[in-house]
């Protein structure tokens, strides 16, 4: 996964120029932060642990340092609903958050779920027992199996109050009081960060056996979970992600895949939550969503995943085919604008109402002096989308494509 | 003796930093000297230390901001380690300048684009972005971003402010920096946005 930007998180309003001369120290910073909370939650694990919460009744009993972690999760997710983030849709919303009801029946009402607008593939609780799933995430897994295995994951970190014990950690831990001032203004971000950044590598652990033994109860097919680490291998590939620092403390991906497959070796084949179809069904907008983010952000290569199998490109609508489209021309390696030209070809086959695949093929034959083709297409792009917000480019592309198809069939 | 060497150390980071200064004469250049525009009287203005951007302000940096940028074609975006060339179309820079943006942290990943467009810098045939999104405390921040790519370097002329009172209020002045932005005659030689011109607008007005 890429690294998060939660130590940015105010850095928004300023310019890159201005971000630059701070990015340095403030990534040492950070890097300190994150450097002091891996050590120090593995001296919490060493010297004792904090009970699991046993159902919902006993969250009443959070008091004190306990219930200001708790306000600080509350803090986040002000932020995040303010900063508009949140992925804005009650029935996914609901089915996922019905998904977590399953897999914690004794804190229905208590944990709450939601979808972050972020392409990223990543998941996290706080310790508030607000669990957040980047829409990424949920559109490359493949069904309610692979979806329950993530939540059983995360909500393990809320009923085990990971989060909790990671603060109180940094606060106690010697190492960190070395680091002085400079880490006091980013305190009242740690709780999001640890959350968001990933726990000690014993609390993964504990997360991945405690969710994996909620899947089997919930009676879910469990064979499906170690897939769910292979959709992040497969994502670090193909965005060629170096080892980040604070995961550096945790099991590694292949080892959980590893992991899993071996919780799950004694288990006997079926359970549910495998249609694929179903699940697909109902991930199709948050799909399209998500790859027009991808997109437009220009990670190709991580939109190529997802849509380079056509398996999982059946699973999408029709004009799936011009995102791949989009996918091969954004990479630009040798070969990938044809790549690109027959897939905006095959869009306009499979659906002949989609404005963009024209209009990308237009621009694309205007590029290579087919002056003709190209108003063709673009033309076509107008009619179908009068009041597209790119009008003024296309037009303008147009005015040299009528002059110079002049003498073109 | 610790004390001592950390206030060497202060002393030798500020002297590292160029320190803001007030424009006097609206009048400026490029460190490399490949540009002029005009800066508001009044205001501060500062270097970046990698000598790339100009920046200037009214109230603060971290308030509003206009910054002109300019870039190696190979470096031009450098969060998403996209590349410019001097034949893109001013669409296909646009592009990538949303990427970047979208590319800086959660919030920006948010944004909406409220226009881009077609757009001429200097005499250069570039784009104009126009977009928002909301930082942290759900305050609305406004971008306005003008580009372009010639032979040699990717230039950026771009404001920054909240919605509530800042963006209207100096917004005249980022368009007076704007129509004030010229590429140096030395410069202009190397310039490849004459290709892009001919190729979408040159040929055809």
């Amino acid at each position: 996964m890429r690294r998060n930007s939660a130590l940015h998180l105010n850095s928004s309003s300023r310019p890159a120029s201005v971000r630059a001369r701070t990015r340095t120290r403030f990534a040492f910073a950070a890097r300190c932060c994150l450097a002091a909370l891996a050590v120090s939650c593995a001296v919490v694990a060493a010297a004792g642990r904090v009970a699991p919460f046993p159902d919902g009744a006993a969250l009443a009993q959070v008091s004190g340092n306990e219930r200001r972690v708790w306000d600080q999760g509350d803090e986040a997710a002000g932020q995040f609903a303010r900063g508009g983030v949140i992925y804005e849709s009650e029935a996914t919303t609901a089915y996922v958050q019905g998904v977590l009801d399953r897999l914690f029946p004794e804190f229905q009402g208590h944990m709450r779920v939601a979808i972050l607008k972020s392409a990223q593939l990543n998941a996290f609780a706080m310790p508030n027992g607000r669990i957040y799933i980047n829409e990424g995430l949920l559109a490359r897994l493949n069904n309610e199996a692979q979806l329950a295995t993530l939540l059983g994951h995360e909500g393990t970190h809320f009923t085990h109050r990971h989060g909790y014990q990671s603060e109180e950690s940094v606060k106690d831990n010697a190492a960190f009081a070395t680091l002085g001032g400079m880490v006091v203004p980013l305190l009242p971000q740690l709780v999001a960060v640890s959350s968001m950044y990933g726990f000690s590598r014993q609390m993964e652990t504990e997360a991945d056996v405690e969710g994996f033994a909620r899947l089997k109860r919930a009676g879910y097919d469990v064979h499906e979970a170690p897939r769910v680490f292979e959709h992040l291998i497969a994502e670090i590939k193909a965005e060629d992600i170096k080892e980040p620092f604070f995961f550096a403390t945790h099991p590694k991906l292949a080892d959980r895949v590893e992991n899993m497959k071996k919780l799950s070796a004694g288990v006997a084949s079926g359970g549910s939550g495998t249609s694929v179809a179903d699940y697909s069904s109902r991930m199709t907008q948050v799909r399209l969503d998500n790859l027009e983010h991808m997109l437009s952000m220009g990670r190709a290569k991580s939109a190529l995943v997802m849509l380079g199998d056509p398996d999982r490109r059946a699973q999408l609508p029709p004009q799936a085919s011009y995102y791949l489209g989009e996918a091969y021309r954004l990479r630009g390696q040798e070969g990938d604008i044809k790549l690109a030209e027959q897939a905006y070809v095959q869009a306009i086959e499979a659906a002949p109402e989609f404005a963009p695949s024209y209009r990308a093929l237009g621009v694309l034959r205007l590029k290579v002096n087919h002056y003709a083709d190209a108003q063709r297409y673009l033309d076509r792009y107008l009619e179908l989308a009068p009041e597209a917000p790119d009008r003024k480019y296309v037009e303008s592309y147009l005015k040299i494509a009528r002059k110079k198809a002049g003498g073109q069939p | 003796m610790k004390q001592m060497l950390t206030l060497v150390f202060v002393v030798l980071l500020c002297a590292c930093q160029q320190m803001p200064e007030r424009v006097d004469t609206a009048r400026s250049e490029a460190p490399d000297k490949s540009y002029t525009v005009d800066l508001p009287v009044g205001w501060i203005k500062q270097q970046t230390v990698d000598k790339r951007s100009m920046l200037a302000s009214r109230d603060g940096f971290l308030l509003e901001f206009v910054a002109i940028t300019k870039r190696p074609l190979k470096e031009a975006f450098p969060k998403t380690k996209k590349a410019a060339t001097p034949d893109m179309l001013p669409a296909e820079l646009a592009e990538l300048e949303i990427a970047e943006i979208k590319s800086q942290d959660q919030f920006t990943a948010a944004l909406s684009v409220a226009e881009n467009e077609p757009a001429e810098i200097g005499g250069q045939e570039g784009f104009q972005v126009r977009l928002s999104y909301k930082n942290i405390r759900g305050l609305e921040i406004q971008r306005v971003v003008d580009g372009f790519a010639d032979k040699s370097a990717y230039y950026q002329v771009e404001f920054g402010a909240p919605t509530l009172y800042y963006f209207d209020t100096y917004y005249p002045d980022f368009q007076k920096v704007l129509a004030s932005f010229r590429l140096s005659a030395g410069d202009k030689k190397t310039t490849g946005g004459s290709a892009q011109s001919t190729f979408l607008f040159g040929s055809v007005r």
